[in-house]
């Protein structure tokens, strides 16, 4: 199901544009505010609930034991599911997750797997047979607009303070996650860029670009989404927002 | 973990409660933006988060109803709500509670007055400790009336059970583990009415009464707490501001 | 005899009263008692009982001014979103005022998708079907300005007496307003400041529409923020 945007709220958010405006009054390069708690549901070895203006986000890690798979037999599982709940939005149904909450959970996979952020190596405990499995999944409650930003905060952040002491039998000295990788999306209005869309602009932007950094600056994961398109300086002009508001959201996380 | 010796010792049970304590409640309503009405509650570790969408055009149109609006509810679980992981989805279990708390609180509400129109209810189970169908109950209740939705009541909810032969109230984890009855139960809270009631387990029919009284005085306990959630929640601030 | 305060917030199965008054809103009689359906205040006058809700979804009646947007369209009209459980059907007859060959005109020159549109209910039948038209001067196609959404149970306040507090607004801003009964409001101002004091004045309004001194605090705000950024 899809919202229908009138008119005059789309003329109203594309005029603003132009002016380098935005409906809430922020700036272009203004990320929302960011709130995080963590360790907030006991029955998750780590929790975190992100509030990004008015978008909520809840994610919990569980670790438990499991088959490697075949073609890593020494190494640790990840897997990232993310559910748009419906009572997060009307637009959201109940059912498996659909295209948007498949992607969403990839991209987030993608910015901790490929950053390295878990030492998913160390997570073996006989290899061929056993490994520790992470299971990161990440639930919508309150959609505002930049859902994914949201969902990759909550999930490091829930990494971050995941608490090893409750498992049954663990075999590690500690939760092996050193990294702390950070995503921003940029969204594009009548031909600006604009951080960090809430829900009406992203109802009307023509793309976005997610691109997820770590603490020195290098890539692990980007994502162009909607149906518009990026010229090259765009995407250049996208990575220095990200690298810049991704320093001040990492000051939020533990 | 292995079973207690004992569940009750000196007249306390193992939280320390006495048999007819409920555990710690908190309710607040009106908790998300997006939804027409919300609430969240906690009752001991239960974090329960209710949301309601509606009245609101019905889809698929081939289930609206011609004079009245369709109650819908679903009751979903968290993978992170438990010890052991739950796989996304509706299991069997899922299913059943999403059945029983529509017939629990479909009598209250004036569905007649929205034909051919839905609402809808999701309950959504953040931590898990023994009584989140109940919990989630409460909770769909408030944020019902958080929506603005005609009802003649709220419904309040709560389980008894039995350990040690002794009848409880409100059973956590471990109660709920190794007692020997299990009996949730949601209320009318004006006229006593019964909505809701499942048992499983041992009974005597003297028990059972007594269960009743207790799963009565604790919802009246829980029905000051919802009405005092949507008051605080429209409080009229103080003027000159 | 009554057991609640005039204006004391009441809730679902709240009892308000014994004996035999007239429920105009948000009540119901059981036997002799009369309880709160919704929360909402309760409105007392005489042997009239009112529970004015705080929150709700809108319900279409006919004569009352809406602001629709524009979701399907068929072969002989528009079928218009309310931001209500109830969608509105819109003629092609009905918008232009006059009878309409559709075999020679294209409808679709009139209205699309997404447009936005002043309308009046002209009937609700009992299946709850909606149909609207623009006969008004000011109604029809809607461009321009800024669309702002509040609980509809608020816009009698944004109107105020006989349209006190939308001609208090307009006069301290210099914008104009449109108020669709369902909740939606169209701010037209040449001075985005301006624009966006009505924002802050219509939220102020939405928190505080159970409090009285309200035109006056408004009024109030709106002056204080016109001499701090200028017109």
């Amino acid at each position: 199901m899809y919202e229908i945007v009138s008119s005059v709220k789309r003329d109203y958010i594309v005029d603003l544009a132009k002016q380098e405006k935005r409906i809430d009054a922020r700036t272009l390069d203004q990320y929302r505010e960011v709130d995080i708690e963590t360790g907030l549901l006991k029955n998750a070895q780590g929790s975190a609930l992100v509030k990004l203006g008015n978008t909520q986000v809840v994610a919990g890690v569980k670790i438990e034991r499991t088959e490697p798979y075949p073609d890593s037999p020494d190494c640790g599982v990840l897997m990232v599911n993310a559910e748009l709940l419906p009572l997060a939005s009307p637009t959201f149904e109940s059912g498996p997750p659909d295209e948007d909450a498949i992607e969403l959970a990839r991209v987030v996979d993608r910015g901790i797997r490929e950053s390295g952020a878990i030492d998913l190596d160390k997570l073996a405990i006989k290899a061929g047979e056993e490994v520790w499995a992470v299971f990161v999944d990440i639930h919508m409650l309150d959609h505002d607009g930049n859902l994914i930003d949201a969902s990759a905060l909550a999930a490091i952040s829930a990494l971050l303070h995941t608490k090893v002491e409750g498992i049954k039998d663990w075999t590690l000295p500690e939760f092996p996650i050193h990294k702390k990788p950070i995503s921003v999306t940029t969204a594009k209005i009548n031909g600006k860029l604009m951080v960090d869309p809430c829900l009406d602009e992203e109802n009307v932007m023509d793309a976005r670009i997610t691109i997820a950094t770590t603490e020195d600056g290098s890539i692990c994961a980007m994502q162009k989404g909607g149906i518009g398109y990026f010229t090259r300086e765009e995407l250049e002009r996208a990575y220095e927002i990200a690298i810049s508001r991704a320093a001040e959201i990492r000051k939020h996380v533990g | 973990m292995d079973k207690p010796e004992k569940l009750i010792v000196d007249g306390r049970r193992l939280d320390g409660r006495l048999p007819d304590e409920m555990r710690r409640l908190k309710i607040q309503a009106g908790v998300l933006k997006r939804a027409d009405g919300s609430a969240y509650v906690e009752l001991g570790d239960n974090k329960v988060l209710a949301a309601v969408y509606g009245p609101r055009e019905m889809h698929p149109r081939h289930l609206q109803q011609p004079d009245t609006a369709v109650l819908r509810c679903r009751y979903n679980m968290a993978p992170f709500s438990v010890e052991d992981r739950k796989r996304p989805g509706p299991d069997r279990r899922s299913v059943e509670i999403s059945k029983v708390t529509r017939e629990a609180i479909q009598p209250v509400v004036f569905l007649e007055l929205y034909p051919r129109s839905g609402i809808d209810v999701f309950i959504e189970i953040l931590q898990a400790d023994a009584g989140t169908r109940t919990t989630g109950i409460t909770a769909a209740s408030v944020a019902l009336a958080d929506a603005g939705v005609p009802m003649r009541d709220l419904i309040s909810s709560i389980a008894v059970g039995k350990v040690d032969n002794t009848v409880v109230l409100d059973l956590n984890k471990q109660e709920d583990n190794w007692g020997t009855s299990d009996m949730p139960i949601a209320l009318m809270p004006r006229k006593k009415f019964i909505t809701l009631l499942q048992m499983d387990g041992h009974f005597t029919p003297e028990e059972f009464k007594h269960g009743l009284s207790l799963a009565f005085k604790g919802c009246e306990q829980i029905y000051e707490a919802q009405k005092q959630a949507l008051r605080e929640r429209y409080s009229i601030k103080s003027e000159g501001e | 005899m009554i057991h609640v305060q005039n204006r004391e917030l009441v809730v679902p199965g709240q009892l308000i009263a014994d004996g035999g008054y007239f429920i105009r809103e948000g009540a119901f009689r059981e036997g002799q008692q009369i309880y709160a359906s919704v929360v909402g205040l309760a409105d007392l006058h005489g042997q009239n009982i009112r529970i004015i809700p705080l929150q709700g979804r809108y319900m279409p009646k006919p004569g009352d001014v809406v602001i629709g947007v524009v979701i399907d369209t068929h072969y002989s009209g528009w079928i218009l979103d309310l931001n209500s459980p109830y969608v509105g059907n819109l003629f092609v007859s009905d918008l232009l005022q006059r009878k309409v060959d559709l075999l020679l005109e294209d409808i679709g020159q009139y209205l699309n998708m997404g447009e936005v549109v002043m309308a009046k209910v002209k009937d609700v039948d009992e299946r709850m079907r909606v149909s609207l038209e623009t006969s008004e001067p000011g109604m029809g196609r809607v461009t321009g300005g800024k669309m702002v959404e509040m609980a509809p149970t608020k816009i009698p306040r944004v109107i105020g007496k006989k349209g006190s507090m939308i001609a208090n607004i307009q006069n301290a801003t210099g914008c104009r307003l449109k108020v669709g009964q369902n909740g939606r409001i169209i701010i037209w101002g040449d001075n985005p400041l301006m624009v966006s004091a009505v924002v802050e004045a219509l939220l102020m309004i939405e928190r505080e529409a159970h409090t009285s001194g309200l035109t006056d605090r408004v009024r109030l705000m709106l002056d204080k923020l016109k001499s701090e950024g200028g017109t």
